[in-house]
């Protein structure tokens, strides 16, 4: 199982959960296609049209930046905790 | 009436009666994002909007209660695997005709054309755009590569015009399936060639729906019409006070009619002499007059492309939004200039829903 924590601004577009449960994905990437086909409109949020996660959202394993793992190439397994934020603004 | 504003800070909507003279507003509705472009389809009475988040990107919403409630695209424009592009911004939103029910087309940066047919859920893109065989030449002008204006010929539905920011003007007549520019006489003076096929640099069509061949054209080397449907342009700047501007609108009731909103050239971007005004043609752009009735003498209103729009009724309405929060109505074809608010955040485009 692979929780999926969504900041606010997200979880309306899944149907108001801050909270979703994925049996499994093999990585992040995998991960968001999975949230889009539950909750479509959601993974274009994340990532852009070739999968790449946004320059100014944040997607953290277990609290790493996945930018310091495998960016959308990161593993996930059973137990793992995924944070989806947006990346700090301004000065 | 609506009136549809888009801002740096999320979308107003200004209601009125008939009148035109008295507005309430909603909003901030889609609180925080840039909203480029809105449109109310009259077919359905729903609104869309271009909306654009510094953190999760751009994507198309759309509300059945005037800005009640929002639902996002389930599948927003996005281009294709394997493509390399990746929409950045979205343009203008524009529903089809009333012969093409659930059409709505969409314009991005980089420059391309989406085309969604369940009224703005779902979204495809234009290949033959897409695809074109001169686009690896296509140079972006200072707002970047975007396509930034589609007009819908309302006769023709098959016949659709798109301006892009530097590359100029196309149109297809057999529904997106094939494209060809149309910038014959239209100048590119940072261009070697001066008058080149394509990448003229087209700041703002605006076409009579009416008489739909008829198209005014704000381009950043000057102002032009066009009397068969962009095939040729003729030059109108005439005695308008610079060749330079971004917004163009056209007076549905009269094909000779059309407005512009002039500033300084291409350096410094200010009106003229410091003062904002819409300038008004009555016989096709032979010779243009201030309309300023009620705009302070002194202005350095920025007016975007997307911040000047004409509504449908007669006498024409008139509405343009700046980039420093000041939105203006005009009932009487700009000749008096009224201000609807002073306190928006910048805007960057107008809407209404007669349009």
């Amino acid at each position: 199982m692979i929780r999926v924590r969504l900041t606010a601004q997200l979880k309306d577009l899944a149907k108001g959960a801050r909270e979703v449960e994925l049996d499994s994905a093999d990585d992040l990437g995998t991960m968001v296609r999975k949230l889009d086909t539950s909750f479509p409109g959601i993974g274009g949020r994340i990532v852009d049209d070739q999968g790449k996660i946004r320059a100014h959202v944040n997607v953290f394993v277990n609290s790493e930046n996945s930018r310091e793992l495998g960016r959308e190439k990161t593993k996930l397994r059973d137990g793992d905790v995924v944070h989806i934020l947006p990346a700090v603004s301004g000065g | 009436m609506c009136l549809l504003v888009g801002t740096h800070k999320g979308a107003f909507i200004f209601t009125s009666g008939p009148d035109r003279k008295n507005w309430k507003v909603s909003g901030p509705h889609l609180k925080g994002n840039d909203i480029y472009h809105m449109a109310y389809d009259r077919r359905t009475g729903a609104v869309l909007a271009s909306i654009v988040s510094g953190h999760w990107g751009p994507t198309v919403a759309r509300s059945e209660d005037l800005g009640d409630s929002w639902k996002e695209s389930s599948t927003p424009p996005k281009f294709p695997k394997g493509s390399g592009l990746s929409v950045a911004r979205l343009w203008q939103i524009k529903p089809a005709s009333e012969d093409e029910p659930g059409v709505v087309y969409a314009g991005v940066e980089p420059a391309c054309l989406f085309r969604s047919e369940d009224w703005g859920k779902t979204w495809k893109v234009n290949e033959a755009l897409m695809n074109h065989k001169t686009r690896k030449k296509w140079q972006p002008g200072g707002g970047g590569l975007c396509l930034h204006t589609i007009l819908v010929n309302p006769k023709r539905p098959r016949r659709v015009h798109v301006a892009i920011s530097a590359v100029g003007t196309l149109r297809t007549d057999d529904g997106g399936e094939s494209w060809r520019f149309q910038n014959k006489n239209v100048l590119a003076d940072f261009h070697p060639k001066k008058y080149p096929e394509y990448g003229q640099c087209v700041h703002k069509l605006a076409i009579n729906p009416s008489a739909p061949d008829v198209i005014y054209h704000q381009n950043h080397c000057g102002v032009y019409r066009s009397d068969d449907a962009g095939d040729s342009w003729v030059d109108i700047r005439n005695n308008l006070p610079s060749r330079f501007g971004f917004p163009a609108a056209a007076d549905a009731n009269n094909p000779k009619r059309a407005y512009m909103a002039p500033l300084e050239g291409d350096f410094s971007r200010i009106p003229p002499d410091g003062h904002f005004a819409v300038w008004g043609t009555d016989n096709r752009g032979k010779e243009w007059f201030k309309l300023d009735d009620g705009l302070p003498v002194k202005s350095y209103y920025t007016v975007l492309r997307d911040g000047m729009v004409a509504d449908m009724e007669d006498p024409c309405g008139l509405y343009f939004g700046t980039t420093t929060g000041q939105l203006f109505s005009s009932r009487d074809q700009g000749n008096h200039w009224e201000r609807i608010t002073d306190s928006l955040p910048p805007i960057l485009s107008v809407s209404v829903s007669a349009t």
